[in-house]
């Protein structure tokens, strides 16, 4: 009976998704819309990577809300798991385990390289794949690793806050002098656009992709520190 | 050049078929572990070889992951796998020696790393 009904299960979810493969016709040309971006953006923001052209200038608000949900989730871990003290952890008679050599040794290795790593997708969001939330998400990433390998590492919270706000200053600062200089809040062309494809292109496209990978990158790792606890 | 780099391609689809057979194989979590590990590492490795066959240019960024596969891959499995002997999972019937216990023993407390 199971193994009946399990076997109707299948074919009913192969009939499914026959449907959708069967259905499925590769687009033989783009949109008029991605049309006009895929024409606009190199031309107008001088940026070759046009989603980080789309979601940095175009859609620039809805960056700095995307930005600004994420500052109400740090905000929101850190009232309910904040503010307790740490020791009560460790119970007595039980010391926790020693972390492995080979696993913290590891660590000191590959760290740098993903912060490195961090710092490449978030310099290049102009121009290839990545950005700053991308970025930033990988260095949290390698904040995750540095606790789990090395359990001692204290995070300086005072000072991640700091800069994590001041990132936040400067990205709507940026977005002022755009109301101020050019077209509208958060325009790009309040810097020269430069030489097309160079590392120091696109207007205020670097400035803001980096602004937002320090941001990220300082939050998620807040996030992070806080459920170690 | 493009049928060296598929069959450099082709043997890491191997290996990493293999690994993933040994996956469901295996009898205990330990040797599942290593299963995993030693073919995919080289699986990946493989693939990427043979990517770099078919794209010159990527060589470089192919070497830095095949690097990075290298540096994390065992590295993460040692973790795993270290963690799953301090809380004594239990090993298939048939493992003769538990070097680790024994070392442990030896010096005294339950555990080293």
């Amino acid at each position: 009976m199971k193994a009946a009904s399990s076997l109707l299960a299948v074919l009913l979810f192969g009939a499914v998704f026959a449907g959708i493969v069967g259905g499925y016709g590769e687009r033989e040309s783009v949109s008029a819309l991605a049309e006009q971006y895929l024409a606009m953006v190199p031309r107008e923001l001088g940026a070759p990577n046009v989603v980080t052209g789309i979601l940095i200038t175009y859609r620039g608000f809805d960056t700095l809300g995307e930005v600004a949900v994420l500052f109400m989730v740090a905000a929101g871990v850190g009232v309910l798991l904040g503010g307790k003290d740490t020791t009560t952890a460790s119970e007595p008679g039980r010391e926790p385990r020693r972390p492995s050599e080979l696993v913290g040794n590891g660590a000191e290795i590959t760290l740098p390289l993903i912060f490195l790593f961090g710092a490449y997708v978030i310099k290049n969001g102009h121009l290839s794949a990545g950005g700053g939330f991308q970025g930033g998400a990988v260095v949290a990433s390698g904040t995750m690793l540095l606790m789990l390998a090395l359990p001692a590492t204290k995070l300086n919270h005072g000072f991640l806050g700091v800069t994590e706000s001041l990132a936040g200053v400067v990205y709507v600062g940026i977005g002022i002098l755009g109301l101020v200089f050019a077209a509208g809040f958060l325009d790009s062309h309040i810097l020269p656009l430069g030489e097309f494809g160079t590392l120091i292109s696109a207007g205020a496209i670097p400035v803001i992709s980096a602004l937002l990978g320090v941001k990220v990158g300082a939050e998620l790792s807040v996030i992070i520190d806080r459920f170690r606890n | 050049m493009e049928l060296t780099g598929s069959i450099l391609v082709l043997t890491g689809a191997f290996f990493l078929f293999s690994a993933g057979l040994g996956l469901l194989r295996m009898p205990d979590t330990f040797t599942r572990i290593q299963a995993g590990t030693k073919a995919s590492t080289l699986g990946n490795i493989l693939v990427l070889a043979g990517l770099g066959f078919y794209h010159p240019d990527w060589a470089l960024k192919l070497l830095v992951v095949a690097y990075f596969v290298l540096m994390t891959n065992p590295l993460s499995s040692h973790a795993l796998s270290r963690a799953a002997h301090a809380i004594r999972t239990p090993m298939a019937p048939s493992t003769m020696v538990d070097a680790l216990r024994e070392e442990g023993d030896r010096q005294g407390n339950g555990d080293v790393s």
